[in-house]
């Protein structure tokens, strides 16, 4: 499926990535651009791990959809809840 | 229950092709280790209907003290008595006897429905009842600790918290949901699974009986609506004895944040209980009416529409909280909006009894019944969707009123399914007449029971006193309380009698039903049936075992998928032995056996680590002798229930043999990691939760205005580092034991178990610095929230590490190396515990 190299590659983005996450937020940018750069990058980091650890990338797309039902229930209990504060 | 009977086919060694040590249902030991679903079915039946029993003399209690309006302590119960019986009453009908009922059915029924042998991890089958007993008895114990919980069952915050609940059986009440959520979390892994993955040949979804369908949906919402309800509930108990303040006076909104998380889980719930009623709606009036429902596949739709639509409408429950103008209307939409597809349900069941022609049996009688008593409760519901007419009747017996008649009207039908299933199960008849006589008394009580309680409306909820002018309707309804409840008498005595001396059931005794559990002896024998049953042709056929290929007859090797995936951790090899427990080396090992006593003691561990802990306030034992004495009850509980883990996870156990048939969606894929997947849905709205409430809580403090609690990211970012590095070992692990390297792949293991050690240590440094600095859990919500959540995620990592350790250990003897799938599920795990740190990273740590 995947060599061990590839493995590697990715766990050495991953390394890399988070410690990108810290030093933005030492660059002293603006909040809300700091806060969306960091989220993107925690994202793009758990897509990697769930499609090439998880292997979910080769397997069958359902599994895929399970996952994502479950997250998009908690984003929106988490927005929802949210706006209803507003 | 029909041990006497000696058609019985069975009892054990009987019929038992295997000829494993399976004790017969007259033995008691049968009922302690059974995993058999139709055994479980029959224990969930039992005790649930005890639940029935004790939470109606509750109401009983409620209904005597409301005989006459009167001030606190005048009679029967004092003040926080009857709050105490009210919330009791609610909790367990809801919780320990609802649900349960149907599950009992559900256990019983589906697989034989869908053409299985067993559902897919029997053993944990059998866990999930007895996580549920527990739970029940936890519950009980909870009467005994200076009160239980006395907040009503819709818990609600601040009411919830020690400041204003201070009994320590309260917090035991708290505790033993979370029991019952562990439970209802195994089962929803268990059934999914099995529903979707061992389906008879040609038994596609489309065609799947009607009862199935709902509990297929009812388990779908379970996963998620009882993950939410987990998040609501560890946050709540870790308030209660840790001394959090998430739902603390002082905590911004913190009130809110209880009813938002109690009602996305509250509102699927609603069906979670309804659905199986309408399930066994559906069945009998086919089966009664002799004709097939009408617009079959639109009824589906319509039920699959509102399995959906139950996650969008939880706010309807929270129109005289603050939230906004603009989400209050978008959920009385969307509230408007689940009501239409019950209409066509409605619609399609009135037009099935006027198409067909009825028969009016007990059990019709009864869903017939409970179609009427749903309508009512329906209608009355849409008045509260209305955000104006909420405004009025909110917190009245107008809601009261109202869910009765929906939830007691579920309950009619399920009743209903007991006496159309009882031959089934015991394989005698139940005397009609005396069926008919309980349906009389019953729908009497039921309709004087609960509709004088719309007419005395303006009654405040949960109130022991009330305007005496209303007081005729209230004795009109004690009264109907005792009709209703004494009817069951009529019940116990007719299906007790009848299970012992009442005429020999055919396998179909109602003529017309065509479902495949009619086609089985009654009872229907161990394995359910005589080879593999199939629609290929359209309809039911069994395939002889000798006429197929050669998977069935090695029953001593489970073939394929089913083998390792009851615990996730199985042995997975072919000598079969004995029963006895292997050592450790016991790869080698894969003794065929129905039984395991594991489940029992596993959840007796359980129950008793949490009984231990009962008692905590502020994360600290009461002092003296009985603060000692709950301490050792934890830690004994603890030490039992991680042997038992082991124990199970050791054991030799026959599975299902899992046959070729539908497996939609998760064809291709092992029942073990199918049954992991789901899991870690579920485990994806329990963060979901936690970090939902962190949101939440921060966005009603002001985003920006909250300091992250370490004020260095960096250990933080070691701790990363850590785990990144742990998932790179795991993936190296499996790429080990695909290759067949036994040291690399012990290496890797052990390396992953140093890590996640190294990972704790690391943590709990931080934490210790934090101390020192004087802040702790009950400093403020910021500080809550960050140990709670991270604690959570810390909880995850011990589990792992466990069965890292143990995965080490059995490696280290040369395990995995042929079957690498225990590796390849313990890192989904472990991968998916590394992706939840990479969003607490960010948003505890930088943000």
């Amino acid at each position: 499926m995947v060599s061990t190299k590839l493995y590697t590659a990715i766990y050495a983005v991953l390394f890399v990535s988070a410690t990108i996450q810290v030093l933005v937020e030492f660059a002293g940018l603006n909040y809300w651009l700091a806060f969306g750069v960091i989220m993107v990058l925690s994202a793009a980091k758990a897509v990697l791990v769930a499609a090439y650890f998880q292997h979910l990338r080769f397997e069958p797309r359902s599994l895929t959809y399970l996952v994502s039902i479950g997250l998009i229930a908690a984003l929106a209990l988490t927005l929802a809840a949210s706006y209803s504060l507003l | 229950m029909t041990d006497t009977n000696p058609e019985r086919t069975d009892g054990g060694t009987v019929t038992d092709d295997h000829g494993h040590d399976f004790p017969g249902t007259g033995s008691i030991k049968r009922w302690f280790v059974t995993t058999n679903h139709k055994d479980v079915g029959i224990l969930y039946i039992v005790t649930s209907l005890f639940f029935l029993v004790l939470g109606g003399v509750l109401a009983w209690l409620m209904r005597i003290q409301l005989l006459v309006p009167r001030g606190p302590g005048e009679t029967i119960l004092g003040p926080l008595a009857y709050n105490q019986a009210v919330s009791a009453h609610g909790l367990l009908m809801v919780f320990w006897f609802l649900s349960p009922f149907a599950f009992g059915f559900a256990n019983y029924i589906v697989p034989l429905q869908m053409g299985a042998k067993d559902l897919a991890f029997p053993r944990l089958n059998a866990l999930s009842y007895w996580l549920y007993l527990f739970s029940g008895i936890l519950f009980g114990v909870s009467f005994f600790q200076g009160g239980t919980f006395s907040g009503g069952w819709t818990m609600y915050a601040p009411l919830s918290v020690p400041t204003f609940t201070p009994d320590v059986g309260a917090s035991t009440a708290v505790l033993a949901l979370v029991l019952f959520v562990a439970s209802v979390t195994v089962s929803s892994v268990n059934f999914l699974t099995t529903m979707h993955r061992m389906r008879a040949e040609g038994l596609t979804l489309r065609s799947l009986p009607l009862f199935s369908w709902t509990i297929l949906l009812t388990v779908w919402m379970m996963l998620f609506a009882f993950a939410a309800l987990l998040a609501a509930l560890l946050v709540l108990s870790s308030d209660r004895l840790l001394g959090t303040t998430y739902f603390a006076m002082e905590s911004p909104a913190g009130a809110l944040l209880w009813t938002h998380l109690f009602w996305f889980f509250g509102h699927p719930e609603v069906y979670i209980v309804f659905f199986p009623a309408l399930g066994v709606m559906a069945e009998v009036f086919q089966t009664f009416t002799g004709r097939r429902i009408v617009g079959r596949k639109w009824f589906i739709i319509a039920m699959v529409l509102v399995a959906i639509q139950s996650f969008a409408v939880w706010m309807h429950h929270m129109f005289l909280t603050s939230i906004n103008l603009q989400v209050k209307t978008l959920f009385m939409i969307t509230t408007i909006g689940i009501s239409l597809p019950f209409d066509l349900m409605v619609f399609a069941l009135i037009y099935t009894m006027l198409k067909g022609k009825i028969r009016f049996t007990t059990p019709f009688l009864f869903v017939f019944g409970a179609l009427l008593l749903f309508i009512i409760g329906g209608i009355t519901g849409v008045f509260l969707g209305a955000v104006v007419l909420d405004y009025e009747f909110r917190g009245t017996y107008w809601v009261v009123a109202h869910f009765h008649y929906v939830m007691v009207g579920g309950v009619t039908a399920l009743v209903g399914g007991l006496y159309y299933w009882f031959p089934k199960m015991t394989g005698r008849m139940y005397d009609e007449f005396l069926g008919k006589v309980h349906f009389a008394i019953y729908f009497v009580g039921f309709n004087l029971l609960y509709f004088p309680l719309f007419v005395a409306w303006e009654t405040p909820r949960r109130v022991f006193d009330y305007a005496p002018e209303l007081a005729p309707w209230h004795q009109l309804a004690t009264v109907g309380g005792f009709v209703l409840g004494l009817s069951f008498l009529v019940m116990f005595y007719n299906l007790f009698k009848s299970a012992f001396v009442g005429d020999p059931a055919p396998d179909n005794p109602w003529e017309y039903a065509h479902t495949a559990e009619w086609a089985v002896p009654s009872p229907p024998p161990l394995e359910n049936f005589d080879g593999t049953p199939t629609y290929r042709n359209g309809h039911l056929e069994v395939i002889e075992a000798g006429e197929i290929a050669p998977r069935r007859d090695r029953s001593d090797t489970p073939a394929g998928s089913s083998v390792s995936a009851d615990g996730g951790i199985a042995a997975s090899s072919k000598t079969a032995v004995s029963t006895e427990l292997p050592t450790v080396e016991s790869t080698a090992v894969e003794g065929p056996s129905h039984a395991s006593i594991w489940p029992f003691v596993l959840s007796l561990g359980a129950f008793l680590v949490l009984l231990g802990l009962s008692p905590l306030q502020e994360a600290a034992f009461p002092s003296g002798m009985a603060g000692a004495a709950y301490a050792t009850t934890a830690v004994g509980g603890g030490v039992v229930t991680l042997g038992s883990l082991v124990a199970m996870g050791l054991e030799p156990f026959h599975g299902p043999v899992f046959e070729e048939g539908e497996a939609w969606p998760f064809s291709g894929i092992d029942n073990g990691k199918v049954g992991m997947w789901i899991f870690l849905a579920s485990d994806v709205v329990l963060f979901g939760g936690f970090i939902g409430a962190y949101v939440f809580t921060r966005f009603a403090f002001g985003w920006t205005g909250w300091e992250p609690i370490p004020s260095d990211p960096i250990p933080g970012l070691v701790n990363t580092y850590i785990l990144l590095t742990s998932s790179f070992t795991v993936v190296l692990a499996l790429v080990a034991a695909e290759k067949q390297h036994k040291g690399a792949l012990v290496t890797s293991l052990g390396a992953t178990f140093v890590l996640g050690i190294g990972f704790l240590v690391n943590k709990g440094l931080e934490w210790q610095h934090l101390f020192h600095e004087g802040i702790w859990l009950s400093t403020n919500v910021r500080s809550s929230t960050f140990f709670l959540t991270t604690g959570l995620h810390a909880a995850h990592v011990i589990a792992g590490l466990i069965i890292a350790l143990y995965l080490t250990a059995r490696a280290w003897r040369g395990a995995y190396l042929e079957d690498s799938r225990s590796v390849e599920y313990f890192g989904l795990y472990w991968h998916f515990v590394d992706i939840v740190w990479l969003f607490l990273f960010p948003l505890f740590y930088i943000l």
